[in-house]
């Protein structure tokens, strides 16, 4: 073996011409590497030569001059873009989580009657000039921030808190759309805000919203009283349509039984009466009779006491049950 | 052959030392620079684009053409009426003459800090000269909103006269006092007094915002305070209102199942007196035929009622027994 053998073999004599080759294709591959891109379909693509705006490309494979001679820079323009304030989403998805993290620098307000208040917020926005995007503004997205946040803070500042956590809900979503549109594109800064969403606006979190959540509560008492006086009234009211119609029921009765009581005592009357005309002698009598018949006759124990008797005294004990003792006190009021 | 590889290497060698000497500069879009020879200017570029200078003893410095953001940390400022409140302001500025702004400030940082000095005492100088209301506010909306009452969405069963009356017992001191200026205007003011200095050191303000007011901490606690005897007053006002309708109600029940019973024993009289007076006329229609047996007849059929329920003792005396001692009835 000899030492020549050591180094590799190269598959092909290298030769300048070899060389020249090589240097020619790595050229070729440099250049073809470097003059293509890809714009995705949710982007524009912006095309700088030597750093000057050239050209925008549409999504799809682009040619640009190789060398960074062309530089491009693709921008998401189709893209619906979110930005929160006054909290953070940790993860969305199915189950959207939100970081527990409270940002109150950015949430806490001052109402136009000087309470206090938390809003939440997102925005949404689109960039919808791209080459604007890039090279107006610097810190585009905190720019955005900037701007939400005061106009969001001046509408809320203009209003009471009652107003802001009700009725203007609506209003500072809209004014607050079309005024943070109006200050950004006064930058240049290329985005349509699309939407302006106020999320949680509550009173601070502790004792005043504990406060608030019992005005709530009143009202709840509020119905809950009446409604006790609704549910007594129809509890008694009904009853006492019932009762009242009771009496008067009651009074029908009566008169109906008294009628009639009077017309067959008058019926009866009248036919004794005609009897009695046509022998007053002896119906009269008979009448007499029957009636001390019936008054004394069914009953054992009336005491009859001879007309003739005059010192008869009648010592009669006014208790019926105390008869035997009764006796014996007659008894000893003989003897004496 | 070989010549050629010569010819090559030279062409690169001499290719490699050109651009090392710069004589071409790119300059981005968004981008604007000074060119610095000896310390001195001797070209400002503003357009993006590919830039000569002199190799080797040129310098380009290079400023951001975009617009900056400048944020200043909160500061605590009193007002006229000597409140204390947080105030954060950003500003938004721009360096448009480059040359100018690398004469008196240079680096980015310079000029950040010399925007923080005029800013921050332009802002101390408004808000200081402003009361609160004027800081927070920027019209006079708040007094001109028609609130649509929250009563009414939530107790359906309110009539109108109830629902004004507790309107009055809820409504917080509406009428806010007269914003005169607004925040939109002290802003402005506070632009216009710091724009004026900052085209001295080539940067345009374009604007200045208050992003937020707070109130100091002490002053919260006691605005909490207020927010909780405000809210407790109104969580009353309606407990109060719903017991009084309650006990209104209650009263109106007393008074109608009194109005309901009283007719109803009335008319229950009536057809009682009706009934009596029409039996009263029955008997007397019947008896008057011949009153003296009526007085015979009504006795007898009364002894007969009454008479089983007494005790008797009774004497021979009576009509009855008259032929008890002889036949012929004495």
């Amino acid at each position: 073996m000899s030492e020549k053998d050591v180094t590799p073999r190269l598959p092909f004599k290298l030769n300048p011409r070899m060389i020249i080759i090589i240097v020619i294709v790595a050229l070729i591959i440099g250049v073809v590497m470097s003059s293509f891109f890809i714009v995705d379909q949710t982007e524009e693509g912006v095309v700088l030569r030597f750093g000057e705006y050239h050209r925008t490309v549409p999504p799809g494979l682009n040619f640009k001059l190789p060398f960074t001679i062309e530089q491009n820079r693709n921008v998401p323009t189709q893209v619906i873009q979110n930005m929160a304030f006054g909290f953070r989403v940790e993860e969305a998805g199915v189950n959207t989580r939100q970081s527990d993290v409270d940002y109150p620098e950015e949430s806490i307000m001052l109402t136009g009657d000087l309470n206090i208040v938390d809003v939440e917020w997102i925005i949404q926005y689109r960039i919808t000039e791209p080459v604007n995007w890039l090279f107006n503004v610097e810190n585009q997205e905190k720019t955005i921030r900037d701007i939400s946040q005061s106009v969001i803070n001046r509408l809320v500042g203009d209003r009471a808190i009652i107003d802001v956590i009700g009725a203007e809900r609506a209003t500072i979503e809209a004014d607050g759309r079309e005024e943070m549109n109006e200050t950004l594109d006064s930058y240049g800064l290329g985005i349509n805000i699309t939407q302006v969403r106020l999320q949680n606006i509550v009173p601070p979190a502790g004792r005043v919203q504990d406060a608030f959540e019992d005005v709530n509560k009143a009202v709840q008492d509020l119905n809950r009283l009446i409604n006790e006086g609704r549910e007594q009234y129809n509890q008694e009211i009904p009853r006492a349509d019932g009762r009242g119609e009771r009496i008067v029921q009651e009074a029908r009765g009566y008169a109906a039984e008294r009628v009639n009581r009077a017309e067959g005592d008058a019926s009866r009357f009248d036919q004794v009466l005609t009897e009695y005309q046509a022998d007053p002698g002896t119906t009269r009598t008979r009448l007499y009779y029957e009636m001390v018949e019936s008054a004394f006759g069914e009953e054992e124990g009336s005491e009859l006491v001879d007309r003739n008797l005059d010192n008869f005294l009648p010592l009669l004990n006014m208790r019926r049950d105390g008869a035997t003792e009764a006796t014996g006190q007659n008894q000893g009021g003989g003897s004496q | 052959m070989n010549k050629l590889i010569t010819i090559l290497v030279v062409i690169a060698v001499v290719g490699v030392v050109f651009v090392m000497l710069g004589p071409l500069y790119i300059l981005d879009e968004g981008e604007q620079a000074v060119v610095v020879r000896f310390g001195e200017i001797v070209d400002s570029q503003r357009e993006a684009g590919l830039k000569l200078k002199t190799p080797v003893i040129d310098n380009v410095v290079r400023y951001p053409k975009r617009i900056q953001s400048w944020d200043g940390d909160p500061r605590r400022i009193p007002t006229e009426e000597n409140q204390f409140i947080w105030v954060d302001v950003t500003a938004r500025w721009q360096v448009t003459d480059p040359e100018l702004f690398y004469a008196s400030l240079t680096t980015m940082e310079a000029g950040y800090s010399r925007l923080d000095d005029v800013i921050e005492s332009s802002l101390r100088r408004v808000i200081t000269n402003n009361r609160l209301h004027e800081a927070v506010r920027d019209s006079n909306l708040i007094n001109e909103i028609d609130r649509t009452d929250p009563v009414e969405a939530d107790v359906e069963e309110l009539d109108e006269e109830g629902v004004e009356q507790i309107e009055e017992l809820i409504t917080v001191t509406s009428q806010q006092r007269e914003v005169r200026r607004g925040r939109q205007e002290l802003s402005a003011e506070m632009l216009s007094s710091a724009a004026e200095v900052t085209p001295d050191f080539g940067v345009e303000l374009h604007d200045t915002v208050i992003r937020q007011i707070r109130y100091s901490d002490d002053l919260t606690e006691s605005v909490y305070d207020r927010m909780v005897s405000e809210r407790n007053r109104i969580a009353q006002a309606y407990r109060s209102y719903g017991e009084g309708r309650k006990e209104e109600i209650l009263g109106e029940l007393e008074n109608e199942r009194q109005q309901i019973i009283s007719s109803a024993e009335r008319e229950a009289q009536e057809i009682r007196g009706g009934a009596d007076a029409e039996a009263a006329q029955i008997y007397s229609d019947a008896y008057q035929q011949d009153p003296e047996f009526f007085e015979f007849w009504r006795a007898i059929s009364s002894y007969e009622d009454t008479l089983p329920r007494f005790r008797k003792t009774l004497t021979t005396d009576m009509d009855y027994f008259d032929f008890l001692y002889s036949e012929d009835g004495q």
